[in-house]
């Protein structure tokens, strides 16, 4: 490993971006009161606000969860801002007033250069204008009628879908977590894909240019109507920066019949420093609904940041015949913390899912894939393989698989394996004799770990992602 | 919702109403079997709400108020030859409702082998300086309630480098009683450097006939594997289907050591057996099977932890359940890694059948590695008969009736047929098959 570049990766992070503290910003603090000025100040519905203090009391009868196998300092929900007004971030007038830790990121993982004008709030120039471009893609959306706007754009302009939907997957009671977002979501995204639609782009093209600051609690609702497609990607490869420790987004996606959602995350949130100061804490409540005959939703992730990932994004399969996936690469290292997994209720009959995860822990983290798999008693001939492959870099770490099975129906067919491995030094020593590098060694072979996954991504993303495991790697082997 | 909570607070206060009253003639006993009476009533009773107990029910027991057994029933050898195992003719030690029965057994083993109860030998420095310091109590309300009982058992010591070529028999047998009785056995193996041992851990029932007899067993055994010793352990529950079960087993291996377990449960109404096995030096082997074949209502939670602690540990495991019926079958298998263990290989398989729609399987093979020079895989499956397999002896001019049966003794038949007694083995292949009625 060379020394410049672990001084450059090992360099403490700098805040690349001036956030000016809105005045518009309420004070600290959670209470009816606090929910009832946010949405006044949204002008939302009065079912949205019912929606809201539902929520609310409903979660001031829980207590946060403690099962995870994660340890932090308990969250002070009251000393929290619960809303403030998007805060506009100071444009940068070119390229070299960007943080060079940021542009390396980006050189290392391909960014496209227009592109890295926008991700790093550089004003973008005359060719390329993310205006003009999100306008060319509204058009195109509009053209085919699929609605894709923020959320609170769709409670004026949709009511009717969003009251149909909001909280028929994940109900406002679900967890402590999705309790406390329904009553302070601030924004997120809508999506609805009309009947027989098959959405003209991926979703994650339009999505990356436009992405603004997603605030602390997001909520995203995606519907595909009958025999419609989407592709939908959200984050990013390049690192986020937020002042916000806890973040708690609830997603909801809801499948027709023959309908097929594709739902894909890389995420790369500020993990903390090595010594494990600060970081995001990403409590994530994401589930799907494969609410018709034949219809699939396929959750691809790629986890890399965060301090702590706490996330399980489901299927609930309902319709007959219907498919749930997921696919998970979950990347820790230093001292970041990991419990993601998936949940696949198999109720209507001959559903089918599979679960394909691979998780990396490096430094002193621990990750831990916990799943479920249920086969209710009426899902006949359901079908389900899971995989979860765990690779352990340094001896310091941990790697932990909980899946849990059950099973109430005899005609159901479940499957579970996992395995354990670590880079070996003779594939090093393979590696090395052929010439290559370790850095590069470690970058090969963690790929072919992940293959199965990255596969999944749309493709831009896969190559990127490739790129960031070995970035967020570096330092650790050799 | 007052009348959940006075439900649970019943539960709670159930526990200590099966504690013991008498004292012992002895002060360590007393002292420790105080300190566990002082857990069982400060220690919830395991619900549901509790991630070790979530598939295990257990609430079901507290309807029935248990009463020690005051008296033996005068049991005669004719009486329990189905029972009796031609390989352990004088190696057998013999328990009926929790009271040791003199007249039942037949110690004549060679020097350096010890197979007897304790009561009568609590002053022995070995005892003293090995009961209850295995199964610790602290979390486990029915450990501890085993522990406030403390008095008598069986106890199988074997000297340093003696190998004990005759398997021993640890029979514990439950009668029918007017008035429904718990009995708290205990277990101690300590298995001195060099020394190898084959010993039966058996629970039935007497009379086997219908009606079936209500009664609770909560079993604890430890067992210490010294260096290089080997200890092989066939764990058989075959209790009444109208009893309850809760059994823990403590095994603390040493360097080099072995221990091989093939626990078989058939019976109980709700049953409970916790494995929990420490490697505690480098080097040591376990290999674990395990099969639950149940129908009807039953529940069996089997719940194994595998700690390795030093490195250059292996361990095997193959756990089999079958239910049919409205039968519920549970498997946990937990396997640590922790940070010093390199070079541990360990693996561990989940297999389950099942054979009815109002059956269910709950599995969950659970991994914790903290160390990376290691190669861990654990596998678990659920399904029903393979039709390809159906298909095959079908066209072979097996009716559906016999070609499935055939398939489910086969597949329990990979367990019981490692058990390491001839006799025995035979015996439980016999009771597979007729349970899956005549096949052959």
């Amino acid at each position: 490993m060379s020394s410049t570049l672990d001084a450059l990766i090992n360099r403490p992070y700098e805040y690349g971006f001036v956030t000016d503290i809105e005045s518009d910003a309420l004070p600290k603090g959670l209470n009816e009161d606090v929910i009832r000025l946010i949405s006044k100040k949204k002008n939302e519905p009065d079912w949205l606000l019912e929606f809201r203090l539902a929520a609310y009391r409903h979660w001031l009868t829980l207590t946060p969860p403690e099962w995870a196998n994660i340890t932090h300092p308990k969250v002070d929900f009251q000393d929290m801002v619960y809303y403030s007004a998007p805060k506009p971030r100071k444009k940068l007038a070119s390229m070299d007033e960007v943080d060079p830790e940021l542009l390396r990121t980006f050189e290392k993982l391909g960014v496209p250069m227009s592109e890295r004008k926008a991700l790093a709030n550089v004003a973008v120039d005359v060719i390329f204008d993310s205006v003009s471009v999100a306008t060319t893609y509204k058009d195109k959306l509009a053209e085919v009628g699929v609605i894709f706007c923020s959320f609170s754009e769709a409670v004026k302009e949709h009511p009717e879908l969003i009251k149909k939907y909001l909280g028929s997957v994940v109900p406002t009671a679900d967890n402590f977590y999705a309790a406390l977002n329904s009553a302070v979501f601030t924004d997120g995204s809508f999506c609805y894909i009309p009947k027989g639609c098959r959405c003209p782009m991926d979703l994650s093209t339009y999505f990356r240019i436009n992405n603004g600051e997603s605030g602390q609690f997001e909520r995203t609702l995606i519907v595909a109507e009958e025999g419609s497609y989407v592709s939908y990607l959200e984050g990013c490869t390049a690192p986020r920066f937020d002042t916000n420790q806890l973040h708690a987004a609830v997603v909801e996606l809801v499948a027709m019949d023959n309908a097929e959602i594709k739902y894909s995350t890389v995420q790369n949130w500020y993990a903390g420093d090595e010594n494990g100061v600060g970081g995001i804490y990403n409590f994530v409540t994401k589930r799907g609904l494969c609410k018709g005959i034949n219809s699939k939703i396929s959750w691809t992730q790629v986890e890399t940041g965060s301090a702590i990932t706490w996330k399980y994004p489901s299927c609930v399969l309902i319709g007959d015949n219907s498919i749930g996936e997921f696919y998970s690469v979950a990347l820790t290292n230093h001292h970041q913390q990991a419990d993601t997994g998936t949940k696949m209720i198999h109720i209507g009959k001959n559903t089918r899912s599979r679960i394909v995860s691979k998780g990396i822990s490096a430094g002193q983290s621990n990750n831990s894939y916990r799943g479920l798999v249920k086969v209710g008693a009426n899902a006949a001939d359901a079908r389900n393989y899971s995989q979860c492959d765990s690779m352990l870099i340094g001896a310091t770490c941990g790697a932990n698989t909980f899946p849990y099975i059950e099973v109430h129906n005899s005609s159901a067919k479940v499957e579970h394996e996992a395995s354990t491995s670590r880079i070996g030094e003779d594939q090093m020593f393979y590696f090395a004799s052929r010439g290559i590098g370790a850095e590069e060694a470690v970058s090969m072979i963690i790929n072919g770990f992940c293959k199965e996954v990255f596969n999944h991504l749309p493709m831009e993303f896969a190559v990127e992602a490739t790129q960031l495991l070995g970035l967020k790697l570096e330092g650790s082997v050799g | 919702m007052s009348a959940v909570m006075q439900s649970i607070a019943n539960h709670d206060a159930y526990l200590a109403g099966l504690l013991p009253t008498p004292t012992t003639p002895y002060e360590w006993l007393n002292t420790l079997r105080t300190g566990a009476a002082q857990r069982v009533r400060t220690l919830p009773f395991p619900t549901t709400r509790n991630e070790e107990w979530r598939f295990s029910d257990f609430s079901l027991m507290c309807k029935t108020v248990f009463a020690p057994a005051i008296a033996t029933p005068a049991l005669t050898l004719t009486e329990i030859a189905p029972f009796l195992l031609p390989e352990a003719a004088n190696s057998r030690v013999v328990f009926v409702n929790g009271i040791y029965a003199a007249h039942l057994s037949s110690a004549v083993l060679p020097a350096g082998v010890v197979a007897t109860h304790f009561s009568a030998m609590l002053t022995n420095e070995t005892l003293r300086a090995q009961l209850a310091r295995h199964a610790t109590f602290q979390h486990e309300a029915f450990v501890a309630l085993n522990t406030s009982h403390l008095q008598e058992g069986a106890l199988i010591v074997l000297s340093k480098n003696t190998a004990c070529a005759t398997p021993l028999h640890l029979l514990f047998i439950s009668t029918a009683s007017t008035t429904p009785v718990a009995s708290h056995p205990r277990c101690l193996v300590v298995a001195e450097s060099g020394s190898a041992c084959t010993f039966i851990e058996d629970y039935v029932c007497l009379p086997t006939a219908t009606p079936s007899p209500t009664y609770f067993t909560n079993a604890v055994t430890e067992i210490v594997i010294a260096d290089d010793a080997t200890v092989r352990h066939t764990r058989l529950q075959r209790e009444s289907v109208a009893a309850f079960h809760v059994g823990y087993a403590a095994v603390h291996l040493g360097r080099n050591s072995c221990y091989s377990s093939n626990s078989i449960t058939f019976g109980a109404r709700l049953s409970r057996h916790n494995l929990h096995i420490t490697q505690s030096a480098e080097g040591a082997n376990c290999t674990l099977n395990g099969l639950a074949l149940i129908s009807g209502r039953q529940m069996a939670d089997t719940h194994t932890v595998m700690d390795h602690t030093q490195p250059n540990g292996n361990s095997a495991q193959l756990h089999k359940c079958i239910a049919d019926g409205g039968a519920h079958a549970i498997f946990n298998g937990k396997i640590f890694v922790r940070k010093d263990a390199q070079h541990t290989n360990s693996t561990q398989s989940s297999r389950n059948l099942l054979l009815s729609n109002k059956g269910r399987i709950d599995t969950k093979p659970q991994l914790e590695i903290f160390a990376d020079d290691v190669k861990c895989a654990h596998g678990a499956t659920v399904s029903q008969l393979e039709t390809e397999e159906m298909f095959y002896l079908n066209s072979r001019g097996l009716n559906a009736n016999t070609a499935r049966n055939l398939l489910i003794y086969a597949f329990a038949e990979e367990i019981i047929d490692k058990v390491p007694v001839a006799s025995l083995k035979q015996h439980l292949s016999h009771t597979v098959s007729s349970q899956m009625g005549e096949i052959v």
